[in-house]
């Protein structure tokens, strides 16, 4: 009885509650509702990503989108045309076969300035300062994966084969680099890099890395995408969309914000280590933006061009499919 | 036995990739999405030989894998039939262990024992062994009354006996058991090769899954299907002709 007395003398405070409460939804209800699809895990080199939608970026451009994560089994392209996301992340390599393949897909900025896809190596082994210089080592590559085109590329510039190197299938884990079985391991220069260095500087060990773009082999990395038929009808939306994400990613990559970035980061990627997460930002911003004067989303058609010959080179793909036609790029709309 | 088993499987696949062409033709998806039957066709002749030769591979791991689970789980589900302290906690060790997923704990496996043959060997072998372990242990510890009866009043049991008798009142379900963990076999080896094998056609359905491949995917399944089938219908002809044999006492008929 007390409760309901108490309801009834406060019915007033009770009813603004209520419609305050329901114009939140409603206006959160007006915003556009968008899905975009990550192409990997919540972690530091997603850090504009978790920052637009941490820093309510969307938000402040009228649109509700939901940033999801991503994972190997996942696929942007694929759930674009599924209608599944209105945007995603992918690699370089899956938007030319998808188009190899017929789906509408189309590249709205190109997030990694420098392919991360890089490989480690200790530096008690010869620095390698020419192609030629692979010669005779015994070298991770992941059978099907954008590693193995890029290094037989390498091989194929220097000159050599399979036959000159040992080539090693390579895993999840680290253990046959950590063992020294395999002596140059690829890894992501921005995430497992920075991991698998601070793991042997702790056991006195220094490491180089070896970057395939420094010899001349330009293989984009991931990009943001969307399908054809969303520029077409719902041009608006994909200018606001990518305006706010470009910008959010600007911001993630100003040092000026870094610890805010990374407060943000730490939500979604509770398993890394604070130093880390720290070391990976920075590494994240060499790649994105290397030079101040580069404006993140930059499309480097050249490389594109360059990507699709190699994997045409390489027989990933039958016919060329014309990729500078599909990029729309951040001064597109 | 075996023909039913490979048509049964030729309809289910059919059926399936009818399915999927529908929805490819439905909602007017690429061939990045679904491949078309042209794509498929050229993937599986591009692709078919090497594949099969990769379900060989698996199917050779698979067969072991398996032999070695039936190996284990009577050993251990003979060891458990009795009702004494020892044969208990075999009984609830297995129980519970059999409750952990496997392929959780497989990049253990390969970190500790690497990515060759021997991992394939024991993830193929610990996936089939703990469903047949707990059937063994389900007939072994069953005991068939009206025949041990006669023989414990005589004082001539003897635990080979006990064996002998519990699994010939139980052939037919301990050799659908065995046919069945074929798949789980099967299945186990291919799990093994696409999280750290380097062989074998989990292995290649990585690659194709690494390269959006889905045609290679479909022709991977097929291959698999088809051997799978002609394995599960040798196996189920082999039971059959054992129970068979052991129905009919030599120079006898059957009751």
């Amino acid at each position: 009885m007390k409760f309901i007395r108490f309801i009834f003398r406060q019915w007033p405070a009770a009813m603004i509650i209520i419609c305050v409460f329901f114009a939140a939804v409603s206006v959160q209800a007006g915003a556009i509702k968008l899905k975009y699809r990550l192409k990997w895990l919540f972690n530091t080199s997603v850090a504009g990503d978790i920052y637009a939608e941490e820093q309510g970026y969307f938000k402040a451009a009228g649109l509700n989108v939901k940033v999801k994560e991503g994972s190997p089994e996942k696929n942007a392209i694929k759930e674009l045309e599924l209608g599944y996301a209105h945007f995603g992340v992918a690699s370089a390599d899956q938007v030319i076969r998808a188009l190899d393949k017929g789906a509408d897909v189309v590249v709205l900025a190109q997030l990694f300035q420098v392919n991360p896809m890089q490989w480690i190596y200790r530096a008690d082994q010869p620095e390698i300062k020419k192609l030629s210089d692979l010669k005779g080592r015994h070298i991770g590559v992941t059978y099907g994966g954008n590693d193995e085109t890029i290094m037989k590329t390498l091989l194929a510039r220097a000159g050599l084969d399979s036959r000159d190197v040992r080539l090693f299938g390579v895993r999840f884990d680290f253990t046959p680099f950590l063992k020294k079985k395999v002596d140059v391991w690829p890894v992501y220069r921005n995430s497992q890099g920075v991991i698998l260095q601070d793991k042997l500087r702790q056991e006195g060990e220094t490491v180089y890395f070896f970057d395939p773009s420094a010899f001349g082999v330009e293989f984009v990395a991931n990009s943001i995408v969307t399908s054809g038929r969303m520029i077409k009808e719902h041009p608006r939306q994909v200018n606001s969309f990518l305006t706010a994400l470009l910008k959010a990613w600007e911001a993630s990559m100003d040092p000026a914000n870094e610890a805010e970035v990374l407060a943000a980061v730490k939500k979604k990627d509770k398993g890394t280590r604070d130093d880390i997460r720290q070391k990976q930002l920075s590494a994240t911003r060499e790649l994105i933006k290397p030079d101040p004067g580069i404006r993140i989303g930059r499309i480097d058609v050249n490389a594109w061009k360059q990507t699709e010959d190699i994997m045409l080179t390489e027989k990933q793909i039958k016919t060329p499919v014309d990729i500078a036609s599909r990029l729309a790029g951040p001064g597109f709309f | 036995m075996l023909f039913r088993r490979i048509y049964q499987f030729l309809i289910v696949f059919c059926l399936g990739l009818v399915c999927l062409l529908g929805i490819k033709q439905i909602f007017t998806l690429s061939d990045y999405v679904i491949p078309g039957l042209p794509l498929i066709m050229e993937t599986s002749g591009l692709v078919s030989v090497g594949y099969l030769l990769d379900v060989i591979n698996t199917l050779s791991v698979t067969v072991l894998g398996q032999f070695v689970s039936i190996i284990m789980a009577f050993t251990v589900g003979i060891l458990g039939r009795k009702s004494s302290w020892a044969g208990s906690f075999i009984k609830v060790m297995a129980y519970n262990i059999q409750a952990y997923p496997i392929v959780a704990l497989a990049p253990i496996i390969f970190i500790l024992l690497g990515d060759g043959f021997l991992s394939r060997l024991l993830i193929a072998s610990m996936i089939c062994y703990f469903p047949l372990l707990l059937s063994v242990l389900g007939v072994m510890t069953a005991p068939v009354k009206d025949i041990e009866h006669f023989y414990i009043a005589t004082g001539r049991m003897r635990w080979q006996l006990e064996v002998k008798i519990r699994a010939f009142e139980n052939l037919s379900k301990l050799t659908t058991v065995i046919a069945g963990s074929a798949t789980l076999a099967m299945a186990g080896t291919i799990v093994a090769e696409f999280i750290a094998a380097n062989a074998g056609i989990g292995y290649s359905i990585r690659i194709a899954l690494y390269q959006s491949d889905l045609a290679g995917i479909l022709v991977a399944l097929f291959m698999i299907g088809i051997v799978i089938s002609v394995y599960q219908g040798i196996l189920e002809t082999l039971g059959e002709k054992v129970k068979t044999r052991w129905s009919a006492p030599k120079g006898g008929e059957l009751i």
